[in-house]
């Protein structure tokens, strides 16, 4: 008997985490369809003919491509971004001069936006994948670098004391002390940053590549009156945005992580 | 630690894997086909989806098809920004390219060692105005917002042309650069009152039913120039024989589109559907709504046409006419039209 109150709690549990956001999305379809048909619009396209446009590029084969192409470029720009962003923030956050030398040149740096990075990314890259994940790249190394860096420095020096009675020093004190209680911040702040990375996969895919869901977009108003492939193109990186993020939440469930978090 | 092993491999596995698929997918890294019929020699030219630079792909097309080479690989572009910067900074990569006049002079003014070498059409642009606007002379243009694609184009130029005629200046009217696939749908939300721009876009207004011409770019200004191919110095230097057999190409496919109406609706067929990804509809009406909206045959650049583009554009202060016409035009290359010949190409059906 005491096992039941539980078991239900746990089912409208998961019934509310599906049927609720199914219910906004539903209501959200149907205000969009009513918006366009009421406003008389034949430019912008209603649900249904953003649909036929998804059909019609899974049927080229297209929407497959393109999706591979954005988390091709994504997945290096990003990848690249924590195997460096990582390192030098806790550095920065635990050397004073380090931090003192290169954090004003971070803080300049970091509020440029990726669009501006366009110009330089096409004189140094040319128009092949390297410069969309250069621009990638950019995008999320800095969010990383200081949530890293952010993430030693208000560490709590209950650890380190700890770990300095026990005779630890040096690059052991960094893995065995520093690294495990920075990471449950640093993951939160990969998580922003993969956030960012895919947000900028429009601007980066606007240099002249020719595959990805950017271009899809920037192809489409191109292609005359296809607005529905330009929302088609939205679509898509809205619903992989969501996925990716559900991947990275993952990573909380991981014990070094999950300490590091309030129990709400 | 548990985390980071797992965390390794399994972003180790999806980079190996992705960067696969997109080789695979997008690159054609396994594409024994495509290994063996591409020289890996061609260079890169330029271009981007509009009328003006229609012979591009035709040349492409008719090369690959009667020659199964390729003379050279057509690089699409989706702005005039990201254009002009590979141009100018990557010129190994993209030695040529299809390139708005008032731009290439202007960016030989600036010392970009860069010559036009052909021009890439004649006429192929307009300004329109929605249907149901009052606009139906120059004169009703006064105070009015006008789009166009941006500061060294000659559809600015020719707006500026033709208040001149009528007594107004750019302080008459609003002017606003805007991308041109943009304008029609800001034609169509009446954002703006007028918009001038090359081919398809105007086209594409009257076609979806709301554009109405207020004049042909063929009718006010005859002859009329956008577009032209510009090629680095350092490639007419290096690789003449190249850029010859590429302006004898594009001359010749020229005269090919400009040959038959049944030619015109072939080019639109299949630069629609490999080069431009756009419906061939837009690109058959432009063609032949009417034939001659814009023209391919008289290619060789003129000293005529090209000074009184730099002083209209003096007058409306985008260029400064520091460079003479020897300076930013190489003529030699041009064939006459008159001996240029159509090459004996059908497609298929």
């Amino acid at each position: 008997m005491s096992s039941s109150p539980p078991v239900r709690n746990r089912t409208s549990f998961q019934l509310s985490v599906v049927l609720l956001p199914l219910a906004v999305a539903v209501v959200f379809l149907f205000a969009w369809h009513a918006a366009v048909r009421m406003s008389g619009s034949d430019i912008f396209p209603t649900p249904f003919e953003v649909l036929r446009g998804l059909g019609e590029l899974a049927g080229q084969g297209l929407l497959f491509k393109y999706v591979v192409a954005s988390l091709f470029r994504v997945s290096w720009g990003f990848i690249l971004a924590v195997l460096i962003g990582v390192p030098l923030g806790l550095v920065l956050g635990w050397f004073r001069p380090a931090f003192s030398a290169l954090n004003p040149f971070i803080q300049i740096l970091r509020p440029i936006s990726p669009i501006a990075w366009i110009p330089v990314a096409i004189l140094w890259f040319g128009v092949k994948d390297t410069a969309p994940v250069f621009l990638i790249f950019l995008a999320s190394v800095f969010p990383i670098t200081v949530s890293s860096m952010a993430a030693v420095q208000n560490m709590q020096q209950v650890y380190l004391r700890a770990a300095q009675n026990f005779g630890l020093g040096g690059f052991q004190l960094f893995r065995r002390v520093i690294f495990p209680a920075a990471l449950p911040q640093i993951i939160t702040g990969i998580r922003i940053a993969l956030g960012v990375a895919w947000l900028v996969v429009v601007a980066a895919e606007m240099i002249a590549v020719n595959s990805g869901l950017g271009y899809l977009i920037i192809d489409a108003r191109n292609a005359g009156k296809r607005y529905d492939l330009v929302v088609a193109g939205m679509v898509m990186i809205g619903l992989i945005g969501l996925i990716l993020d559900l991947l990275v939440r993952r990573l909380e469930k991981f014990d070094e992580v999950r300490w590091g978090y309030g129990q709400r | 630690m548990k985390l980071t092993r797992a965390l390794g491999l399994v972003l180790t596995g999806w980079l190996l894997a992705i960067t696969m698929l997109h080789g695979g997918l997008n690159l054609q890294w396994f594409d024994r086909e495509a290994d063996g019929t591409k020289s890996a020699k061609t260079f890169g030219v330029g271009f981007l989806p509009v009328t003006c630079h229609l012979t591009c792909p035709v040349t492409h097309y008719i090369n690959e098809n009667m020659e199964k080479a390729d003379l050279f690989q057509p690089m699409r572009f989706s702005g005039w920004p990201e254009l002009k910067e590979m141009f100018i900074g990557r010129s190994k990569d993209m030695p040529a390219s299809f390139i708005l006049a008032p731009m290439a002079i202007a960016l030989r003014e600036q010392g970009v060692k860069i010559k036009i070498v052909h021009l890439g059409h004649r006429d192929g642009s307009a300004v329109m105005v929605h249907k149901d606007s009052g606009i139906f002379q120059t004169a009703d243009l006064r105070g009015k917002r006008i789009a166009v694609p941006g500061r060294y184009s000659n559809q600015r130029l020719i707006v500026f042309r033709e208040l001149k005629k009528v007594g107004m200046t750019f302080a008459d009217v609003e002017l606003l650069e805007m991308a041109p696939p943009d304008m029609p749908a800001a034609l169509y939300s009446r954002a703006v009152d007028a918009i001038s721009s090359g081919e398809p876009f105007m086209g594409q207004t009257e076609l979806d039913g709301y554009g109405r011409v207020l004049w042909q770019a063929k009718d006010v200004w005859p002859g009329f120039i956008s577009c032209v191919l510009a090629v680095h110095e350092d490639a007419i230097r290096d690789h003449r024989d190249e850029i010859q057999r590429l302006v004898n190409g594009i001359a010749a496919s020229g005269k090919w589109i400009d040959q038959s109406m049944t030619h015109r609706m072939d080019a639109a067929q299949f630069v629609a559907k490999n080069y431009y990804n756009q419906n061939p509809r837009l690109l058959e009406f432009v063609l032949s709504k009417p034939p001659d909206r814009v023209t391919y045959s008289r290619l060789k650049p003129l000293r005529a046409d090209f000074e009184e583009i730099v002083q209209l554009a003096k007058e409306a202060g985008v260029l400064n006419g520091t460079a003479g016409f020897d300076e930013y035009v190489d003529d030699t290359f041009a064939p006459d039209p008159a001996t240029v010949m159509a090459p004996a190409f059908e497609v298929k059906k």
